[in-house]
């Protein structure tokens, strides 16, 4: 799932541990923290090897959530958790708002736009075969300082809410900067294992982490997300683009249901 | 490039799930479950007899699992100083001393 979407898949395995089995919230949360890297990983070896990840572009952007991540983290001590969960929160219902006008007026899941200036420098702009198309994708890569932005703010809110950011940089790539919904998936797959990789680190060293819960997740989000990547292959990019609205429709009031402490 | 990094990325992925198919293997054979609370240290990890505690191959597991990405970074890095693509050896290059810095003060 996590692997179709972009998404480490934290944000549903959090729950599903705490609610259906009875996880305790931090043990629950570091499980799923390495389970999201295990999702980059296994997902990005398919997406790199079928070169629909933008691995420029990836690696432009990890330089704004590495950054934010770090300024997230620091800002830990003086930051009210349920302030940010409703900005977050928030932030995905505009974003999923702003796909789902997009999506009205194309029957594509991109729009097609030239590399703007900074693109052009870097060599942004990418191109992949899609399988559901049966064509070769060519796209340039517009409004690279807004998305390097957003990037930048997603890495902050996963270093303070531990989460990790695809849903906010998925809309970043695809709507700002007009990158196709496959490789903006495939994209942040692939950046989204360095900064969850930093927070699991810390959680497994300070004991958050249970061998007996996390294996078996961590096993399951290996295979799914692997199997979930060569999916993605088949399927055409309008269908994952509403596929990803309404779960960020989910998403987004959960986070500002539980910001306002009712969850 | 990309062959070389999804083969990397796959390697880091088939070696963590072996090893935590192995310390659950050993597990549910030597009946061990007595469970690692508290903070882990490398020493720790890498210390100790696979076959009296499992939990230790479970660890090494994961840590092969999170340290997948960083060395895809260093990898990449690596690469494009061979290619000579300068102007992504210095990105790269600088990714990677941010989260090798946040993980070392996390860990601190």
């Amino acid at each position: 799932m996590g692997a179709l979407l972009g998404l480490g898949g934290g944000v549903i395995m959090v729950p599903l541990l705490v609610f259906l089995l009875d996880v305790p919230i931090h043990i629950a949360s570091g499980a799923s923290i390495v389970a999201v890297v295990a999702t980059s990983s296994a997902s990005a070896s398919v997406y790199v090897r079928d070169e629909v990840t933008n691995m420029r572009l990836g690696m432009f952007l990890e330089l704004a959530t590495t950054l934010g991540a770090v300024t997230g983290a620091s800002l830990m001590a003086n930051a009210s958790e349920s302030v940010l969960k409703a900005l977050f929160g928030l932030s995905l219902l505009y974003a999923s708002v702003v796909m789902g006008v997009q999506m009205r007026k194309t029957d594509r899941s991109w729009e097609s736009r030239p590399d703007d200036w900074l693109a052009s420098k870097l060599r942004l702009g990418g191109s992949y075969w899609d399988e559901a198309r049966e064509e070769e994708i060519e796209y340039g890569v517009d409004h690279t300082l807004p998305t390097f932005g957003v990037s930048y703010i997603a890495g902050i809110l996963s270093g303070l809410l531990g989460i990790g950011g695809g849903g906010v940089k998925v809309p970043a790539m695809n709507v700002v900067s007009s990158v196709p919904m496959k490789a903006a998936v495939a994209t942040s797959n692939f950046m989204i294992g360095v900064t969850a990789s930093a927070s699991a680190l810390v959680y497994i060293r300070h004991g958050f982490c249970d061998v007996f819960i996390t294996a078996p997740v961590v096993l399951g989000t290996l295979v799914g997300s692997y199997l979930g990547a060569r999916m993605t292959r088949r399927l055409r990019g309008v269908m994952m683009k509403r596929v990803f609205i309404a779960v960020l429709l989910i998403l987004g009031l959960r986070m500002i249901i539980s910001g306002a402490g009712l969850l | 490039m990309e062959v070389f990094i999804s083969k990397l990325l796959w390697g880091g992925v088939v070696l963590s799930g072996l090893l935590l198919v192995a310390g659950l293997g050993l597990l549910w054979v030597t009946g061990d479950t007595s469970c690692p609370y508290g903070v882990m240290t490398f020493d720790w990890v890498l210390g100790g007899d696979p076959f009296l505690e499992p939990s230790h191959v479970i660890f090494l597991g994961f840590l092969v699992l999170i340290m997948t990405p960083v060395l895809r970074i260093v990898a990449s890095t690596v690469v494009y100083a061979w290619m000579h693509d300068w102007l992504y050896t210095m990105l790269t290059g600088v990714v990677l001393v941010i989260l090798v810095v946040s993980m070392t003060l996390g860990i601190g």
